[in-house]
């Protein structure tokens, strides 16, 4: 029996071990969480005409997502209606049709069955094709990133993301004709539960300076004084961390976009000369962080770095178990030079031979891997950095955290997350919806320190 | 850039020349000697490249990837350098204590290129590595060399490395192929 108050302590700021471990807990997640909410599928660049396919994975089951004929985007699953084997065996590519290799049974672009071999002489023609389309799973874009979810009762995937499409949209609209993402991804097996990156690209800037520590000695720049947790900064002056409803959230490094690139000159200029774009078209808040660097993560699974401009899904293959997905973030109007020099930064730090991305890897596996000892199993993980030192900010929807290193969007990661884990349907969590953010009680908390500061500047 | 052409094959001495250059890298690689390695072995216009390469259907019209293209490595030298320099930190968490790293080179196939003192080298690898308790990998696939006489030995100057897997199975790929 899965007691989820138990296993996710909100008010403590505690999670279970088991939650990086248990097959039942994993199978709950599946049906709940990967079978209900919005999940990265692709990129529209990735898609642009008619018969445009790439293969993905939703949760375990694999997806096709495909450009058909009316321009619309459509996905459906990888698995032949007649007996379940894949229907494309190809990572993308242009196709008019889907066979299936096993007995050739035809799918269109839209998953219709239009054709099936022998099937006037062996089926007496009395097959009825209309109801053996494969099956569909919702799609939806926003500013170009197509999203799928197998629940139809599912809020829009503007309403899932909604105030993280706030921030989301400094980016992806305010400086220009906005993003793509070059691929193909990188692909790799990490033996860790799927959370575990999750949760670290959410909210853990804490990890920066230490796990890190070698790459950011040798790469120097703005974020190579964080190596060793030696430099004596002051991080609370330094940048926020934001968790929004739903458990999306992120932290950002103020003015280190490109903190860790080491050829910068196309990037650095791009930023210069959009940075007043963002600002006349969003407003000054959103460009105070549009030159950030941002750890991010779109709950469940889909996370990203802004700046160094890595975006990454985790597939979970069983609990303790994902595969990892790089694709590059580019803006659209940057020059083919800018875009092939961000491309080159972003798989040289975080690609999967990336200086930085080596250095994560054993932290996650092992993080779940020692729970396979039931002793250490029934212990707490705990993510208490920051509280109180936290609330709703004038100028930026959802929680904001006091500093970009603290764990304001890990409590509001694992608090959506045993919310989703707990209800029956997607109107019990609707029902929350004003009062999701009452486990930040400190509401002043950026009412009363905004204050302080402005009468520090007046004195 | 990683086109130069392979001409007519080198003779027996320089096939045995070549293949023992082959060797004493994987020497160097497999007992960390990764700045010897790099001062000796590796040419400073080196372009060390590992492309991403998809799964496509035979009919995929699609080009080969190009240097310009997503790749696990597409480093110069310095970018080679910044990569043995980490190891050198002392803080790469991960090597303490560290990988034992094993590399079978076979198949070595070497050809004579329109310059005199250039050869493209073509060989095959398994490495294969082990850490902490049973931890274990395998990264099987292919090199295209280009190796330069300097001296009384080589220098690498083009390597484009192939591998068979789609999705790596390991945590990364932080070795030298």
């Amino acid at each position: 029996m899965i007691n989820m108050d138990k296993l996710v302590d909100v008010e403590n700021s505690t999670q279970s071990k088991q939650v990086f471990w248990d097959q039942d807990i994993y199978d709950r997640e599946l049906e709940r969480i990967f079978g209900r909410c919005w999940l990265f599928l692709a990129h529209e660049s990735q898609l642009e005409k008619p018969g445009d396919f790439f293969t993905t994975k939703m949760g375990e089951d694999s997806v096709i997502v495909v450009r058909h004929t009316d321009g619309s985007l459509k996905a459906f699953l990888n698995s032949c209606t007649h007996r379940g084997n894949s229907v494309c065996t190809a990572d993308s590519g242009n196709s008019k049709s889907f066979v299936c290799n096993y007995h050739g049974w035809v799918f269109g672009t839209d998953g219709a069955l239009v054709d099936v071999p022998l099937k006037e002489k062996c089926y007496h023609d009395e097959l009825d094709m209309s109801k053996l389309s494969l099956p569909s799973v919702r799609v939806e874009s926003y500013r170009g990133f197509v999203f799928g979810c197998f629940d139809e009762t599912a809020p829009s995937l503007a309403d899932f993301l909604g105030d993280w499409g706030w921030y989301l949209d400094t980016w992806m609209v305010g400086a220009g004709e906005g993003v793509e993402l070059i691929g193909p991804p990188m692909k790799s097996i990490l033996k860790c539960n799927w959370k575990v990156p999750a949760e670290n690209f959410v909210g853990d800037g804490y990890h920066v300076g230490w796990t890190h520590a070698s790459a950011l000695e040798m790469l120097g720049g703005e974020l190579g004084a964080l190596a060793g947790n030696r430099a004596n900064m002051p991080f609370d002056e330094l940048g926020i961390q934001v968790t929004t409803r739903h458990g999306h959230g992120f932290g950002v490094i103020d003015h280190a976009a490109i903190g860790i690139h080491e050829k910068r000159e196309g990037y650095a200029k791009f930023l210069q000369q959009t940075l007043p774009v963002v600002a006349e078209k969003l407003g000054q808040p959103r460009a105070n962080i549009y030159d950030g660097h941002w750890n991010c993560t779109t709950f469940p699974n889909c996370s990203f770095l802004y700046g160094t401009n890595i975006f990454k899904v985790w597939h979970p293959r069983g609990p303790h178990e994902i595969e990892v997905w790089s694709w590059v973030i580019v803006h659209k109007d940057m020059d083919d030079e800018t875009k092939k020099e961000v491309v080159k930064q972003a798989v040289r730090s975080f690609g999967t031979a990336g200086t930085l991305e080596s250095d994560d890897g054993d932290n996650m596996v092992n993080s779940t891997r020692n729970n396979q000892g039931g002793h250490t199993r029934s212990n707490n993980m705990d993510s208490r950095m920051g509280v109180g030192h936290e609330g709703p900010h004038p100028d930026y929807p959802g929680i904001v955290g006091s500093s970009f290193i603290g764990e304001t969007s890990y409590r509001g990661f694992y608090r959506f997350y045993q919310e989703i884990m707990s209800a029956e349907s997607w109107d019990e969590i609707r029902a929350n919806d004003e009062q999701w953010a009452d486990c930040f009680p400190n509401k002043d908390y950026w009412k009363d320190r905004l204050a302080a500061k402005s009468k520090g500047g007046d004195q | 850039m990683h086109n130069i052409e392979a001409k007519e094959r080198v003779s027996m001495a320089l096939h045995y020349d070549l293949s023992q250059h082959s060797y004493q890298e994987a020497s160097l690689l497999q007992n960390r000697e990764f700045s010897t390695w790099l001062e000796t072995f590796v040419a400073k216009d080196v372009h060390y490249w590992m492309p991403v390469v998809e799964r496509r259907y035979v009919k995929d019209k699609r080009s080969e990837p190009t240097p310009y293209d997503m790749a696990i490595f597409n480093d110069n030298y310095d970018e080679v350098k910044q990569r043995v320099d980490r190891l050198g930190t002392g803080t790469v968490w991960m090597e303490n204590p560290p990988s034992s790293v094993r590399y079978l080179i076979t198949n070595i196939e070497a050809f004579h290129t329109d310059k005199e003192n250039e050869f493209v080298v073509l060989s095959n690898f398994a490495i294969i590595r082990n850490r902490s308790q049973l931890e274990h990998s395998e990264h099987v696939g292919c090199r295209r060399d280009v190796l330069r006489k300097v001296g009384d030995g080589y220098q690498l100057v083009r390597r484009k490395i192939t591998l068979d897997a789609r999705v790596t199975e390991d945590k990364n790929l932080y070795i030298f192929f």
